[in-house]
């Protein structure tokens, strides 16, 4: 309401300062030779004043005396046009004009381009009350540590935070930081793990294989370690110690683990009659076949898995993991209008206002994306 | 001199100085005007040793080479074909392995190693050579859409 | 509220421009009094305006608000207070803001200052400034509105390009647009002469004094620009040849040809269809100046913003004014009535010259830089058209002014007395050479040609001196008299003293350092020593240094002459954290007019550090002369006669010759 009442205000103020102008009583301007006439005079001195510091002789001044007076009898000369009528009508056309157009082009052109209502959002104040958005929370949070970076419990809030919202590089700092700082536990060197595999595209590296060993070792229950461990296994393209391991790990779990189904996945994957794998985690088949293949039939097969994960959601686009997983396929592809469409796409069924949809734009902005059409 | 004799030699001085400027012109552009190429032109350019030309590129990823404190050398790809490059005095800050680069300079006789006096970089994260993107462009590399200057 | 109050001001501008754009046009047709006061009316609001605008949206930069996406795209809340504000004009959206700043502060001052202009040539004159206004204004709001929100608000910027993040940015843009709008002020004078129809000797004093203000904040912001590059980007070099720089070059030179040929104009009503041109052309090269840059049509290293989007838009304004300008001229110029004679051995002789050498240079400079353009256009080819081509055009071509700037002064409006002012000249050009010589022998190495281009130097600033002596009549009258006639010279006389003193000053250092430079480059372990322009440098090691939004590596120097300990300087290489993008920040130490100058390459794998270090005689000269030559403008423009009729002089109530002798 205040800012109706500003754009009203001023809007009032400006019309009325342009038509004080125009509500004076009609005037015919004498035509004005007065400036001319004064600028010609001083001229006339200068040469005096020349003459008499003997820049110029006798002569000299004479000669342009007489040019700068032909000068001033032109302009005195010049006789005054002048057109008295009609002025009245003139003026009232222009004060209609201003009272009409100031607030016409004003509102209109502001409504069609501004964003009425749309509040100032002054960082200060925004970190201050910070609500639930993950994103300040996190700016808040990267704030406190970049005074404070041997604080390691920030960095141990911090990991899991960038883990999630994609990251991945900010992720495995401050994973490593909080282990500096804080000790070595499992929780840490699996998240690192995790962090790693994300970046390298589902592919357990060496790195995060060493990673999640030493999660395990410190903690031999944990699932997650289990569960990479025996991917890499897998991906390495010995089927049957893959088998062997995520049948023991499933096993030793709780029948309604709810890891389970993924597990009878891998089982069935290694063994002999294996279904389609599962998009994005490429099956042992696809990695051994990869290993053998060109730079180019590699990208091939990475961009057939992801059209691959594209219909699939299609049909079921309510999972926001693999949304996450194609926008930033799509992007790592250097395929930057799919990578448009599909956040878009994801956006529709995750609103930007949601934490999840909040998510899918810090992701689409951290890879360059057009996160504004795609919010539209 | 009469009034139009000095007339006419004020404007025949200004005439000559105009057509010396001209001159001077064409004669400096014949001078320094240095042509871009991509490697994959250089094959064709016919270019005689000491032309000067400016080299854009892409830096081959493990091509650059530190030599004794001043010389670098680094290969110049447009992906398809490749160049050597030699350069002495220090690189600019952006220049990475894998982007965009101009290096100007020649070649010299009987060497297939062009010679760099002048190596410029992108200047920032979001600015490419527009000559290197456009040529690479038309050689069928398409750069992240962030990386060139359109 | 802030921000959106500042778009709906911005939109409100608009609508005032438009009204201001055809009103007072209809008034000085009609001599309609009313109509014509809505001018100055009109531009008020409009400043009030569109400063209500720009403060909002510096507002938004200082507060850090990244809802405005134009906040986020440029700035970072780590960033120094001062780059956030500077950051404002940093970018393109926020620098046509301030454009359009300048643009309606400038007509604000016409509105003020030109209460003595014939009523119907001020109505014009802003009516033509409303018009570039609402060209501006639509602009920025259909192609590059500052004030755009986003619906999810990120919460951190984008950061600055580092490159940008000097004070040397927060000052050169806003000077150099005030130079290059400045011109906007002569070429609206001239579009509303040439409407009116009515050019006279008085028009040029009334134009005179805003050319003299555009163009001193013009050569301001070219220096700064230019020392801003030297220092910031790291190269040693203080000029590129870089488009840029040659857009900024190039209304500098028609400028400063505007300024001679408007002074012929005002004395003897002579040259006036080619001051109105060279007025138009002035402000044609500014408009092309900014928005070459903008349009990425000439990519450079400056293009730091840069959208083929916009290039249609700015062709159309750039179609518009300019080829309206030359138009109007065509269809007006061949009424207007020619003026004075004179010989060609004369002060306007002497300015004619000026003004040919300068147009010529200026036209081998659009040459060189529009020319690779025009060629991709038509044949494909690219090229690149360097240093070499204009050091050697540009270089020699100006050597004609440089001999010739001194006679101007001394020769007589008319028909002037060569050989009088030679034999006033003599004792100067032989000290010139004189000095040459010792300086030269001083700073031995070089070419011998060097001791001409230093003589040159030296000449045009004892031929300034030599001017002031003799119109004082030094030598000639008792040195009482000639002292108090030194005191009573104009203050004109005195900013033309400058301004060429100041061209010499340049001169030599441009010469000093082309000429006597010396570049090492090696590479330094901690502890080794290098030698530069006789002193002795040695590497004391490297730190690690954190600053607000940036880590750096710097190397620390000690200086020292004669095993004296005299200096010491930190050199670094600093990576801009939100960017991931590295910056060189040499170390720069300054020794009277000459500086050593010392960047760092990169490490080494035996941890040694590759050093460039240069040696730069007397570099500083360059932008002293600068200064000089803003210290002549500004000296000029306090010149009691440009005050009559003309601006700097409120309340003229009483125009009588009584007024006059009492000043």
């Amino acid at each position: 309401m205040l800012f109706w009442i500003i754009i009203a205000v001023l809007t009032a103020l400006v019309a009325a300062l342009l038509l004080a102008p125009l509500m004076r009583a009609p005037k015919v301007v004498e035509e004005e030779t007065s400036g001319e006439a004064e600028v010609y005079k001083d001229q006339l001195k200068e040469i005096d004043r020349d003459l008499a510091g003997g820049l110029i002789n006798a002569q000299e001044a004479e000669n342009a005396r007489a040019e700068i007076g032909r000068r001033l009898i032109a302009v005195s000369a010049q006789s005054a046009r002048s057109t008295a009528a009609g002025q009245t009508l003139a003026h009232r056309i222009a004060q209609v004009l201003v009272i009409a157009l100031i607030p016409a082009v004003g509102l209109g052109a502001y409504l069609y381009l501004g964003s009425p209502g749309n509040p100032d959002q002054p960082l200060e104040a925004r970190l201050a009350n910070p609500g639930n958005n993950m994103e300040l929370l996190v700016a808040k949070a990267e704030r406190y540590l970049a005074d404070n970076p041997d604080d390691g419990k920030g960095w141990d809030i911090l990991a899991p935070i960038y883990l999630r919202s994609g990251r991945l590089g900010d992720a495995e700092l401050a994973w490593r930081n909080a282990m500096r700082l804080q000790g070595v536990t499992a929780e840490r060197v699996i998240g690192l793990g995790e962090t790693l595999v994300q970046n390298n595209q589902g592919i357990v590296t060496e790195d995060a294989r060493a990673a999640f060993q030493e999660g395990a070792r410190l903690d031999p229950k944990n699932p997650r370690a289990r569960f990479y461990l025996a991917l890499a296994i897998e991906q390495a393209g010995r089927r049957d110690e893959a088998k062997a391991a995520f049948e023991a790990f499933s096993k030793e779990s709780p029948a309604d683990a709810p890891w389970q189904p993924l597990l009878k996945d891998h089982i069935a994957a290694n063994s002999g009659d294996a279904p389609p794998a599962a998009p994005g985690n490429p099956s042992a088949a696809d990695v051994q076949a990869a290993s053998g293949m060109s730079a180019g039939d590699r990208q091939q097969m990475i961009r057939s898995m992801v059209e691959g994960l594209d219909a699939k959601l299609k049909d079921n686009p309510k999972n926001f993991e693999g949304w996450m997983r194609l926008v930033r396929s799509y992007a790592m592809l250097g395929e930057k209008d799919k990578a448009n469409a599909a956040l878009t796409t994801s956006l529709e069924n995750f609103p930007a206002t949601g934490q999840e949809g909040a998510q899918l734009v810090t992701l689409g902005r951290d890879l360059g994306l057009d996160v504004e059409g795609a919010t539209k | 001199m009469t009034r139009k004799q000095k007339r006419l030699a004020v404007i025949a001085g200004g005439m000559s100085f105009i057509v010396a400027a001209v001159l001077l012109i064409m004669f400096a552009f014949g001078q320094s005007v240095a042509y871009f190429y991509v490697p994959g032109d250089l094959a064709t350019a016919n270019l005689q040793p000491g032309t000067r030309i400016r080299l854009g590129g892409l830096v081959q990823t493990g091509s650059w080479v530190q030599g004794a404190g001043k010389t670098s050398t680094f290969e110049v790809t447009d992906t398809i074909s490749t160049v050597k490059v030699t350069y002495t005095g220090i690189l600019p800050d952006l220049f990475r392995e894998g982007q965009g680069v101009v290096a100007e300079g020649s070649f010299v006789a009987g060497d297939p190693v062009f010679v760099a006096d002048t190596v410029l970089a992108k200047h920032d994260e979001t600015y490419m050579p527009k000559d290197v993107a456009d040529r690479l462009k038309a050689q069928g590399v398409e750069m992240g859409g962030k990386e060139v200057v359109k | 509220m802030i921000v959106e109050t500042g778009h709906y001001a911005l939109v409100l501008a608009l609508a005032v421009a438009l009204l201001s754009s055809v009103l007072p046009v209809i008034g000085a047709r009609r001599n309609d009094a009313g109509m014509m006061a809505f001018a100055s009316t009109a531009s008020v609001a409009l400043f009030g305006l569109v400063l209500l605008s720009f403060s909002a949206l510096t507002w938004a930069y200082e507060a850090s608000d990244f809802s405005v996406k134009n906040v986020w795209e440029n700035s970072h809340s780590a960033m120094p207070a001062i780059f956030r504000f500077s950051a404002v004009w940093g970018n393109h959206e926020g620098s046509m803001m301030l454009w359009l700043l300048i643009l309606t502060f400038f007509s604000l001052l016409v509105a003020v200052f030109g209460r003595n202009l014939p009523e119907s040539l001020k109505a014009n004159t802003l009516a033509v400034q409303a018009w570039m206004a609402v060209a501006f204004i639509l602009f920025i709001l259909l192609t590059s509105n500052p004030f755009l929100r986003l619906d999810v608000v990120p919460a951190e910027g984008q950061d600055l390009n580092p490159i940008l993040q000097d004070v040397g940015l927060a000052i050169h843009p806003p000077l150099l647009y005030l130079g290059y709008v400045g011109f906007s002020v002569s070429f609206s004078f001239a579009i509303a002469a040439l409407i009116d129809g009515r050019l006279d000797a008085a028009w040029a004093r009334w134009v005179r004094p805003w050319t003299l203000a555009a163009w001193t904040f013009l050569t301001a912001g070219i220096a700064m620009g230019s020392y801003w590059a030297y220092y910031e980007l790291g190269w040693g070099g203080w000029w590129f040849w870089d488009p840029v720089e040659n857009a900024s070059l190039m209304p500098w030179l028609a400028g400063t040809a505007l300024l001679h040929s408007a002074i012929v104009m005002e004395k003897r009503e002579a040259l006036k269809i080619w001051t109105v041109l060279l007025a138009i052309i002035a402000f044609s090269l500014s408009l092309l100046g900014t928005f070459l840059v903008r349009s990425g049509v000439l990519t450079s290293v400056h293009s730091f913003a840069t959208d083929p989007s916009r290039g249609v838009f700015i062709l159309g304004i750039l179609t518009l004014f300019i080829g309206g300008a030359f138009t109007l001229f065509a269809i007006r110029a061949p009424a207007l009535k020619s003026g004075g004679l004179f010989a060609p051995i004369s002060r306007e002789g002497a300015l004619v010259l000026n003004n040919l050498v300068l147009t010529v240079s200026m036209a081998s400079v659009l040459i060189g830089t529009l020319y690779p353009l025009v060629l991709e256009t038509l044949t494909g080819n690219k090229i690149s058209v360097g240093a070499p081509f204009f050091n050697l055009t540009f270089g020699l071509l100006m050597v004609p002014l440089l001999i010739a700037t001194p006679f101007g002064p001394m020769l007589a409006w008319k028909r002037g007395d060569l050989l009088g002012a030679f034999q006033r000249l003599y004792v100067a050009a032989g000290l010139a050479l004189v000095a040459g010589l010792v300086f030269f022998y001083l700073d031995e190495g070089g070419p011998i040609l060097a001791v001409l281009g230093l003589a040159a130097g030296f000449y045009l600033i004892f031929g300034a001196i030599a001017d002031l002596w003799y119109r004082s009549g030094f030598g000639k009258a008792a040195t009482g008299i000639a002292w108090k006639r030194l005191i009573g010279l104009p203050r004109s006389a005195f900013g033309t003293a400058l301004g060429h003193a100041g061209l010499g000053i340049t001169v030599l250092g441009v010469i000093a350092v082309s000429t006597f430079q010396t570049e090492h480059v090696t590479e330094m372990k901690p502890g080794e020593t290098a030698d530069a322009g006789g002193y002795h440098l040695v590497f004391d090691g490297m730190n690690s240094m954190k600053g607000p939004n940036f880590t750096e590596q710097r190397a620390h120097f000690s200086i020292s002459r004669d095993g004296q300990k005299v200096r010491e300087v930190w050199s670094s290489k600093r990576l801009y954290t939100a960017r991931r993008m590295p910056t060189t920040e040499a170390g720069i130490a300054t020794f009277g007019a000459s500086q050593l100058y010392v960047a760092l390459g990169d490490p080494m794998a035996d941890g040694g550090i590759v050093v460039r270090i240069w040696w730069k005689p007397s570099v500083l000269f360059i932008w002293f002369g600068a200064l000089f030559m803003m210290a002549g403008g500004v000296i000029s423009l306090t010149d009691r006669r440009l005050r009559v009729g003309a601006p700097a002089r409120r309340a003229k109530k009483m125009p009588t010759p009584a007024l006059e002798a009492a000043e």
